[in-house]
């Protein structure tokens, strides 16, 4: 399948995310106060560009119980930015004036104009990692989690079953579609642009977890 | 007289210092000390290309956008970019380049804020972008002299035609900017400083 190979492809970018200060601070419960105040800022910021990437997303399904797939989709990120105001409610922060940080910037304009420019299995591929390399950062942070934990919560969300089908049906998605482009373009080769969106979104990955220690460095 | 007028311009003065960190570098300062590593040369004429190809493909959109008359000036410079676009291409056949390699990521995050910016903003804020990125081109290489082994270059950006193009550019914007007109015209003057920064730094 193809949302396995791209995945496998890219195992050292996902280790390097496990392995990044911020996650291990995350897992272990060590990670600075503000340094997580600021990601849940940047990436309440980032999910209103996500909702939106999926609402374009539907709008390219002529299929219209594929559309449905992104609607519920996009019930799950509005469901994950509840999360977050939640988070910020409780962190004393403001959501709705968040100035992005230059990596930030960087995710949502490629997220944007993938959405907006390019083919649904080049946007499905741009989205995928956002959701699986969470999933993958749940699942193995649990192991990590004890008594008082200051990120359980966090950690639970993303380790969840919710989580994992909203993932797995967007990466079901993904073979789907991208293997009825290739049958349109009469190939059996994937368009190399896939692949291309696949490992910039998790390079986008691993500089947003690196962006909110910028005032400590 | 019309380059002192960009220069001038509300856009450029709201601006502050993110004017000369878009104009400013040390790419252009080695360019017109003829001492510019080849390396740096090529990476730049590569990106450069990568990049006009993203900005023509902005244009397309913002002229979509943009109603007549300020649209017959984005219309003429997209044919004036599309003969760039031959240029490079001949260029980099002259020098034996490669123009099918990756873009650099700070090539990358360019091209990607004007597209997205094409799709999201209004045309009255595409057109300070537009203005910005021909701005900051024209800033940078008319302040070299046109000699040594890249006086080509420096006259192809400095010429009284391009600062005509940039000049209907400015006069299609807004005189006074509002605040978003602003913050994208500044954002482009970012971008510019990246660039230049990318075309000599080491971690290529």
């Amino acid at each position: 399948m193809l949302h396995a190979s791209l995945w496998q492809s890219n195992a050292d970018l996902a280790r390097c995310i496990l392995e990044h200060p911020f996650v291990r601070g995350l897992s272990d419960g060590s990670l600075n106060r503000d340094a997580f105040r600021r990601y849940v800022a940047q990436d309440a910021f980032f999910l209103r560009a996500f909702v939106k990437a999926y609402a374009l997303a539907a709008a390219k399904c002529d299929d219209f119980d594929r559309a449905k797939v992104f609607h519920g989709l996009m019930t799950g990120v509005f469901e994950e930015i509840e999360l977050h105001e939640s988070y910020a409610a409780s962190l004393g922060i403001e959501l709705e004036d968040v100035d992005p940080f230059a990596a930030t910037l960087a995710y949502t304009d490629f997220l944007q104009r993938v959405a907006w420019h390019r083919s649904l299995s080049e946007t499905i591929a741009a989205m995928v990692p956002c959701m699986r390399v969470y999933h993958f950062l749940g699942v193995e942070l649990t192991a990590q989690l004890h008594p008082a934990h200051p990120y359980e919560s966090w950690i639970q969300t993303y380790a969840s079953d919710e989580f994992k089908q909203l993932s797995d049906r967007l990466e079901s998605l993904l073979d789907e579609v991208s293997a009825e482009e290739a049958r349109n373009r009469n190939t059996r080769s994937l368009d190399p642009a896939i692949e291309d969106v696949y490992r910039y979104a998790m390079r986008c990955e691993f500089d947003f977890f690196s962006a909110p220690f910028q005032d400590d460095f | 007289m019309t380059l002192q007028r960009i220069q001038q311009s509300a856009l450029v003065a709201g601006s502050g210092e993110l004017w000369q960190d878009g104009t400013q570098a040390d790419f252009l300062s080695a360019i017109e000390a003829g001492m510019l590593p080849d390396e740096s040369f090529h990476r730049w004429l590569v990106q450069d290309y990568a990049f006009a190809k993203g900005l023509a493909e902005f244009q397309a959109i913002a002229i979509a956008k943009t109603p007549r008359p300020a649209q017959k000036v984005l219309i003429a410079g997209l044919m004036a970019l599309d003969s760039e676009l031959d240029w490079f291409e001949q260029k980099a056949g002259q020098y034996k380049l490669d123009l099918h390699v990756p873009n650099h990521p700070t090539c990358r995050r360019y091209v990607d804020f004007l597209i997205a910016s094409a799709y999201t903003q209004p045309f009255d804020v595409l057109l300070p972008i537009l203005f910005g990125v021909e701005a900051a081109y024209l800033g940078g290489w008319s302040s070299l002299t046109p000699s040594g082994p890249y006086a080509e270059y420096i006259e192809r950006w400095s010429n009284p035609q391009f600062v005509q193009y940039v000049t209907d550019l400015m006069d299609i914007c807004d005189s006074k900017p509002k605040d978003l007109q602003q913050h994208y015209f500044n954002e482009v003057m970012r971008h510019e400083r990246d660039f230049w920064r990318m075309t000599m730094a080491s971690d290529n």
